[in-house]
């Protein structure tokens, strides 16, 4: 078996770094999309409508249950049929992220739902009752009030959401993507797998230098959000 | 939008064929992790810093920290020829290479799982009240005498969720096991998709596989817990 | 029986128990009072080892030990001597009460099944607890956990029995419960160290009394001098802060 060759690691990081991009756009696109597809299903599921109620929270259920590939494949080879059918138009061609983001952002909005309404419900009714009762407005009350502080609640659990779909999100590739594990495979390939654990490791690196710095910055959102908490 | 019905059900069977695999994939993995995962969880707790706290810490952190695939790649692409080279450095006449595929991702799997699972243990016996380990000491159990009869029966109720959750995660991940060419759930509905080009299908047949068996983990896991957990009755 | 000498403890930077001697005889109900931070439950954990002294020595019938230097297994031999209950119970949250008495007779003395039970409905009988014996700590008050942990405490016979604040933790309709048990307790001549906050209850019960505060041992002696005519300043505006003279009844 070949020596482990430092140079070729130290190598391989710039020609990964371009496609960073690439992963990161998944990431962000998805949280975007994503946060307003959770927060819907969380207002649907605190709400009174029972019907709609259950519509989310079976979503929440079914998703919970799938593995993300299986997802993913669903996606990309039903999409474009389904277009194709109802909608007559063709997608076959559209550039792989959208079926990422949409993939990923159908993953993703379930947990974020449930981190969202949970962190809402976690706020005292008081809160609220006592904004109603000095003349602000329903909409008000929950706007200024209970929003600021069931975004502090729910921090430590988004972020947690946001490494686990960085780590999904790695899956892209099997359709074809090409991001930082997309040009990682293709290395691996041209060089007829004579590199891999090379290629490999600096992937793991630049996995483990993003999780762990995502798990700082939200660390420090939650101190930063959470000084009304300190006692003086 | 026209569906092959036929083809729905003839794979639905083909799936359902390759459900033992998964649950191989999980159960195993969760077992043999077992152990290790305890251990590193109590080095993980204790007080003192030692090297062996940090050489463990930073297993768990890179395991947490990557994603599984690319766990999968290293382990599938590194191990078979490294056991290659142990087997010609010791002279066994073993062909690494006629070696079942599972048997990798067995390990893969497991390393992953010590990692997640013993997160869990070092949140559920941190959990629980010092006082329960002092009373213990104090009526004459010495530390593992504590931890069997009084600790670890706590802990496993404050981390049944959270084991649930491990469990329903890694059946998940077992459906990665395709790229190790096991022939898993998804493996078996990829492979018969391309036959015939019927994805649509296929991959919906397994995605309601996989519902299934999580719900059924999920029930399960819901009956143990209040099993084990009788003694939190309230008054 | 049992003598502590020169127990020093430190918690980071600030000195806890600054050179405490405390010494007890067979039958002696020796209570131990003081302001909050005075080191009175510090100096019991000492005595049993669940914190460890910076400096002492303990001495306990033949046993003589260093308390910073003592091996887990001259700590074991201690502690099969004594028991402790605890302010907040510490009972075993997944065993019934029974179980919880004996599990110290079954598992930490390698007790046969049969005996433990036996012992163990004794000792619940005594603290009243034995139509209890099969609920969960989960199911029972706080009066009547406490009581199971005194049970779990007086079944494995331990030399002396150390109580950590044993009714501070209760609602106060409760605390008669604990305290009658106790006193039950001393007037069958079980040897016992107690820290306490209950005033009236040590003047009844004690035939020693320590007063602590900053670390030191302030006085000490028996209930009718130390509660009727303290000498030092530090007693006094301590016992006039906690209740008037008129209601001791020694």
């Amino acid at each position: 078996m070949r020596p482990f060759s430092l140079g070729f690691l130290m190598d391989v990081f710039p020609i990964l770094l371009p496609f960073l991009s690439a992963t990161l756009a998944v990431v962000v696109g998805t949280i975007f999309f994503g946060s307003v597809a959770g927060a819907l299903l969380a207002w649907a599921k605190a709400g009174n409508h029972k019907v709609l109620k259950r519509v989310a929270q079976g979503y929440t259920y079914i998703i919970r249950c799938t593995p993300p590939i299986v997802l993913l494949f669903i996606v990309f080879y039903g999409l474009p049929k389904f277009c194709l059918e109802v909608f007559d138009t063709n997608i076959n061609d559209y550039d792989k992220l959208f079926f990422v983001i949409i993939s990923f952002t159908l993953l993703f909005a379930a947990p974020i739902s449930e981190v969202m309404r949970s962190a809402y419900e976690a706020i005292n009714k008081g809160q609220y009752e006592a904004a109603v009762s000095i003349g602000l407005s329903p909409w008000q009350a929950f706007f200024h009030i209970v929003l600021p502080q069931a975004v502090v609640v729910a921090l430590p659990n988004f972020g947690n959401s946001v490494v686990s779909l960085m780590k999904d999100g790695s899956l892209a590739y099997t359709i074809g993507y090409i991001d930082l594990i997309g040009k990682g495979q293709l290395i691996v390939s041209m060089n007829y797998g004579a590199y891999a654990i090379e290629t490999y490791l600096a992937l793991a690196i630049l996995y483990l230098i993003m999780t762990l710095g995502l798990e700082k910055v939200f660390l420090w959102a939650e101190r930063r959000f959470s000084q009304h908490k300190q006692i003086a | 939008m026209e569906i092959n019905y036929q083809f729905l059900v003839d794979t639905f069977y083909l799936v359902l064929a390759a459900v033992p695999t998964t649950l191989k994939l999980t159960i195993i993995p969760l077992l043999l992790a077992s152990p290790f995962a305890l251990a590193i969880a109590l080095i993980r707790l204790d007080q003192q810093k030692g090297f062996l706290k940090i050489l463990v810490s930073a297993y768990v952190t890179f395991v947490r920290g990557t994603p599984i695939v690319l766990q999968i790649l290293m382990v599938y692409s590194l191990l078979p020829s490294f056991l290659n080279l142990l087997a010609k450095a010791w002279s066994l006449n073993i062909n690494v290479f006629d070696f079942d595929p599972i048997f990798y991702a067995y390990i893969v799997f497991t390393i992953n799982i010590i990692a997640l699972l013993s997160e869990v243990l070092r949140s559920a016996l941190g959990s629980l009240e010092k006082g329960q380990l002092e009373a213990a000491e104090c009526v004459g159990l010495n530390k593992i005498q504590a931890y069997l009869h009084i600790l670890l029966p706590q802990a496993m109720v404050v981390a049944m969720p959270n084991i649930c959750n491990l469990t329903v995660n890694l059946i998940k991940g077992t459906s990665l096991a395709f790229l190790m060419t096991v022939k898993d759930m998804t493996a078996v509905a990829k492979i018969s998709a391309s036959y015939g080009y019927n994805y649509i299908e296929a991959y919906v047949d397994v995605f309601v596989g996989y519902i299934i068996i999580c719900s059924i983990v999920q029930i399960l896991f819901h009956y143990a817990e209040a099993h084990i957990g009788r003694y939190r009755l309230s008054k | 029986m049992l003598k502590a000498k020169n127990i020093y403890k430190k918690y980071k930077q600030t000195e806890v128990l600054k050179g405490v001697d405390i010494s007890v005889a067979k039958g002696d109900v020796v209570v131990v009072l003081g302001p909050s931070g005075s080191g009175k439950t510090t100096l019991l954990r000492c005595m049993n080892f669940l914190e460890k002294a910076d400096q002492g020595n303990l001495e306990f019938d033949t046993i003589s030990l260093d308390m910073n230097k003592a091996t887990a297994k001259e700590i074991g031999k201690i502690r099969k001597k004594t028991a402790f209950v605890f302010q907040n119970y510490n009972l075993f949250q997944n065993k019934t009460a029974l179980e919880n008495v004996t599990t110290g007779l079954t598992v930490g003395r390698g007790m046969d099944k049969g005996k433990a039970i036996e012992v163990g409905m004794q000792a619940l009988q005594k603290v009243g607890m034995a139509d209890r014996a099969d609920y969960y700590p989960s199911q029972l008050s706080g009066g009547q956990q406490q009581r199971v942990g005194i049970a779990r405490a007086i079944a494995v016979e331990p030399d002396v029995i150390l109580f950590d604040e044993p009714t501070s933790a209760l609602d106060p309709e409760l605390v008669g419960e604990v305290l009658a048990v106790i006193k039950q307790l001393a007037k069958e001549g079980k040897t016992m160290v107690i820290v306490t906050h209950e005033m009236k209850f040590a003047a009844d019960v004690a035939t020693h009394v320590v007063f602590m505060a900053d670390g030191r041992i302030v006085e000490e002696g028996p209930p009718k001098e130390i509660f009727l005519k303290p000498k030092e300043e530090r007693t006094k505006t301590f016992l006039r802060r906690i209740l008037p003279q008129e209601e001791y009844n020694i």
